[in-house]
């Protein structure tokens, strides 16, 4: 019976150690990326993106900023995002995920505005 | 047909800014002058952009016209907000009434059209309205502008009716004749 009780007490507190080193463990990777993680700011600006090309990796994210008096929009070449209308000095982030769409992207409203979004 | 009802609308246009420019060139404009002829070209543009918007079907059209309907907006409220900072109002001179003149006998034409005649319409005096105004805003206002802060709210409408431009020309390739 003590015995038992011993034994159900080590598994229980070996358990608890394996949960803990796994949280330890998730934080630091945790930690590791998101100080890896970069922000790229792109201002559009004279009816141009600028700079026209982000090298992105997965984490990273992407600011653009409407520098210009009219509004743009920063859109999916395919439609899968899309920043809506921006009006002077409006932001839109987008964190890049391993299923964002990347590649070109365009402003809606002034089809000579395009962008593009490279993966590392 | 195009050419014959398109042509003449043009050069009473450039007529307009033509005697414009003869008058800045001679000092015969100042700041508030040329001021009042640019938010009006603007607003004239944002109602043939509004004519679009009630009578055309064409997808490309209306993006188009809803582009020119926000552009033209946010560049004239930016040039108010200027002329607001400087405690500067906009005069009134036969320029502007001239270019209002012409631009309601347009607005009678293209009332007259509908369907893909009003589309190449549209898309045609966007072209030829840009092209002038473009030509007269680079050449005569912008050197003749004295103040520095609306000579580079000039430059700023410049190169936004210079996209139009651009924009305007597809438009119109993609329309045909």
């Amino acid at each position: 019976m003590v015995a038992a009780t011993s034994q159900r007490a080590n598994v229980m507190r070996s358990a608890l150690w394996a949960g803990l080193i796994a949280l330890i463990a998730g934080g630091v990777l945790s930690l590791a990326t998101s100080a890896s993680a970069e922000t790229h700011v792109v201002e559009m600006r004279g009816f141009e993106f600028f700079p026209a090309e982000v090298n992105a990796a997965i984490g990273d994210t992407i600011v653009w900023i409407n520098k210009d008096v009219v509004p743009h929009t920063a859109t999916a070449a395919d439609g899968a995002w899309d920043s809506g209308l921006m009006e002077t000095d409006d932001e839109f982030s987008l964190t890049i995920e391993a299923d964002t769409s990347t590649g070109d992207y365009v402003c809606t409203f002034h089809p000579n505005m395009v962008g593009v979004i490279s993966l590392d | 047909m195009f050419r014959k009802i398109f042509l003449p609308c043009a050069a009473g246009l450039f007529a307009v800014l033509g005697a414009s420019a003869a008058n800045a060139e001679d000092g015969g404009l100042n700041d508030m002058q040329i001021a009042h002829i640019a938010y009006v070209a603007g607003q004239i543009d944002i109602q043939y952009a509004e004519i679009a918007m009630k009578r055309s079907h064409n997808a490309d059209v209306r993006a188009f016209a809803e582009t020119m309907l926000r552009d033209h907006k946010s560049v004239n409220d930016a040039a108010l907000a200027l002329l607001e900072k400087l405690g500067a109002t906009p005069e009134d001179n036969p320029t502007s009434k001239s270019l209002l003149a012409s631009a309601a006998a347009k607005r009678a034409e293209l009332k007259a059209l509908k369907g893909a005649a009003f589309d190449r319409a549209y898309a045609a005096n966007e072209l030829s309205y840009h092209q002038f105004v473009n030509k007269t805003v680079e050449g005569t206002f912008i050197p003749a502008a004295q103040n520095a802060e609306f000579k580079d709210l000039l430059g700023v409408a410049l190169a936004t009716f210079k996209v139009h431009e651009s924009h305007a020309e597809k438009l119109v390739k993609k329309l045909g004749k």
